[in-house]
């Protein structure tokens, strides 16, 4: 009987062991404290690549409350994860632009390797620019990449870090569309 | 006397040398320092808003600069960062519902040990007294005992 306790004892700590040095991506399991509420709005500069559409600045008011939104968070620096998802965020873009307005926040980046980027992956949704990354603490980011699904009444409905994969982003805009 | 001069020089530049790395950068007052003590880096393990150099935490000692410059209260500015990641960031769990379990998780190990070993010493030391009051004969007997079972040996 003490040999059984013993074991038992012994299993539950090499166990508790095990289940602590998992590393994992601890990101993805945080919740979010945005989730439910208003997506807090914002007014930053273009990325220049996007002024000819988008005018100069952007002001996420403007838009908010009128049509469901995906805000993405990147930066040139976040590689490979932000590379990974770029051309899948301009292919989700393409296809739903008429019904979801897709925003990039470039977060503590610099400003030649933003629109470098932007070049690069042929990405035609407006870009804000925010090196500070003021927004992303605003949004309780935990770091690049991050994508919050916005409705159309404003609200988020979904935060999702790390790189995002096609399913998952089809998910997110068949979630905001009304 | 020239040379008492050099030797004051250095003494106070050693001096001024100690403090550095010590004293935050002197663009922030150490009370944003205080404050991002008791905040998490979002994007670092075990590291407080404090001590670490990620960009996100330069920017949230910023706020915690500006928020001070407005004259929010070190509660309000804390509350701040609450309602936008949780209570995760915090550096230290609060002490009540699952983060109160955090706090009180040595002090219920220590007492799951004191009373293994006090129960341990207690069975260790009645078996002592009960040898205690043993005779040598009645030993003498139970060993020869225990030898003639050995010999004996178990039938295979």
């Amino acid at each position: 009987m003490r040999t059984l306790l013993g074991v038992v004892v012994a299993a539950v700590i090499g166990a508790l062991l095990w289940w602590g040095i998992q590393t994992k991506d601890e990101r993805s399991e945080l919740p979010s404290a945005l989730v439910g509420r208003a997506a807090p709005a914002f007014d930053l500069e273009l990325l220049p690549g996007a002024r000819a559409d988008w005018g100069e600045r952007l002001d996420l008011s403007d838009h908010l409350g009128k049509k469901p939104i995906v805000l993405n968070f990147w930066a040139s620096w976040c590689y490979p994860a932000c590379y990974e998802e770029a051309p899948i965020l301009q292919a989700a873009w393409l296809r739903y632009h008429d019904r979801v307005l897709f925003v990039g926040v470039n977060t503590q980046d610099e400003l030649d390797k933003a629109e470098k980027f932007v070049e690069q992956f042929g990405i035609t949704f407006p870009n804000v620019y925010d090196p500070r990354g003021r927004v992303g603490i605003d949004y309780g980011m935990y770091g690049v990449p991050e994508t919050f699904a916005i409705s159309a009444e404003g609200r988020v409905l979904e935060r999702f870090a790390g790189t995002i994969s096609a399913e998952k982003l089809e998910a997110m805009v068949r979630e905001v569309l009304p | 006397m020239k040379r008492q001069v050099w030797l004051l020089v250095l003494i106070l530049g050693l001096a001024g040398a100690q403090t550095v790395g010590n004293e935050p950068p002197p663009d922030l007052s150490p009370q944003v320092f205080e404050i991002a003590k008791k905040l998490r880096c979002p994007v670092c393990r075990g590291e407080s808003a404090a001590e670490s150099n990620a960009g996100v935490t330069e920017e949230m000692r910023r706020q915690i600069a500006e928020m001070l410059a407005e004259g929010k209260s070190e509660d309000e500015i804390i509350q701040y960062f609450v309602d936008r990641y949780t209570e995760w960031i915090l550096y230290e769990p609060p002490k009540r519902g699952l983060g109160l379990v955090v706090w009180l998780a040595p002090v219920i190990g220590l007492g799951i040990f004191g009373f293994g070993l006090y129960s341990y010493l207690r069975v260790a030391s009645r078996r002592a007294a009960e040898l205690e009051g043993v005779s040598e004969e009645e030993l003498a007997r139970a060993e020869a005992e225990l030898g003639r079972d050995d010999e004996g040996g178990a039938p295979s």
